[in-house]
């Protein structure tokens, strides 16, 4: 596997760490559900085969995280992201989010 | 007690110099070093100050630029690596670069913590390419290229001074001695005889 980072060019998979699932949100810790909200962001995983969304660390490079899109039947590498961008752009959508909501 | 001197031990103590037109390695000794990292939304002007002091574009990339009597290395988003020689006067780029970039970078003193060396000639990317997983082929990798890869599984900034070709590598202290074991037994083909 070579994973495209954005600073460094193509690298060999050997310069990553595996970091975790990107696609699962954190939950609100004041819910009344909070626990078993906790449980399942921690631990419940479809594992579904196809695309994933997945956090790497660049460890033995410029140690960007990174929001990896990967294919786990054959390990095509679908998108490399800073993952510092992908969360600006989410927050940004989530206050655009909440202001349209609070808008007349 | 008698008074002991300290003296300055180079990293390096198993590390044999070589010197040949096809390779030759020299230690570099005798640098100050030191990292710059950028604070939070202030890369602007860390840029700012390094290029009215040393008229110097900090990169934005892994690239090398010199300018001003030091050298600065890509080392990271927002984050340089400054190297010059400490030279007569002992020059000391920590407090230098503190001094200029207060409250907007943190300026850390990395001479001791990193060994330099410089590999040079026409075999070098052959050595290379025994530890190195980055494509230094002149078509992909030119002077002023930075890479922060492994050697031989030691972490490793490395970069290209000319197209003789030199390159520099610099690594943690402590892995020195290890990363020269390895050379040694990469370069011996070109060394032998």
């Amino acid at each position: 596997m070579r994973f495209n980072c954005p600073c460094c060019g193509e690298r060999g998979a050997e310069e990553f760490v595996y970091h975790g699932d990107a696609a699962a949100t954190r939950p609100d810790a004041n819910s009344p559900t909070a626990m078993a909200d906790f449980i399942a962001y921690t631990y419940e995983r479809t594992n579904a085969a196809g695309v994933h969304r997945e956090l790497w660390y660049h460890a033995a490079g410029c140690h960007l995280w990174l929001v990896v899109a990967r294919n786990v039947m054959n390990h095509q590498i679908i998108s490399v992201a800073r993952a510092r961008d992908v969360a600006l752009a989410q927050t940004a959508q989530a206050t655009c989010g909440a202001q349209s909501n609070g808008g007349t | 007690m008698a008074d002991q001197a300290l003296a300055a031990q180079s990293a390096f103590s198993e590390l044999k110099p070589v010197q040949s037109a096809a390779l030759s390695i020299e230690v570099r000794d005798g640098l100050t070093i030191a990292s710059i990292a950028a604070g939070k939304g202030k890369a602007a002007d860390v840029r700012a100050v390094m290029q009215k002091a040393f008229g110097i574009d900090l990169p934005d990339r892994p690239l090398r630029v010199e300018g001003g009597g030091i050298s600065v290395i890509w080392h990271g988003p927002d984050q340089w690596l400054a190297i010059a020689p400490r030279g007569a006067g002992d020059r000391d780029l920590e407090s230098e670069l503190a001094a200029l970039l207060d409250g907007i970078a943190a300026v850390t003193d990395q001479s001791d913590g990193r060994a330099v060396v410089r590999l040079s000639g026409s075999c070098v990317r052959d050595v290379l390419a025994k530890g190195v997983p980055v494509d230094l082929h002149a078509s992909a990798f030119a002077s002023n290229g930075v890479a922060i890869t492994h050697a031989s599984h030691i972490g490793i900034v490395l970069w290209q001074i000319d197209e003789t070709p030199t390159f520099e590598i610099a690594l943690f202290r402590s892995f020195a001695d290890s990363f020269a074991h390895w050379l040694a037994h990469a370069s011996v083909e070109f060394t032998a005889g």
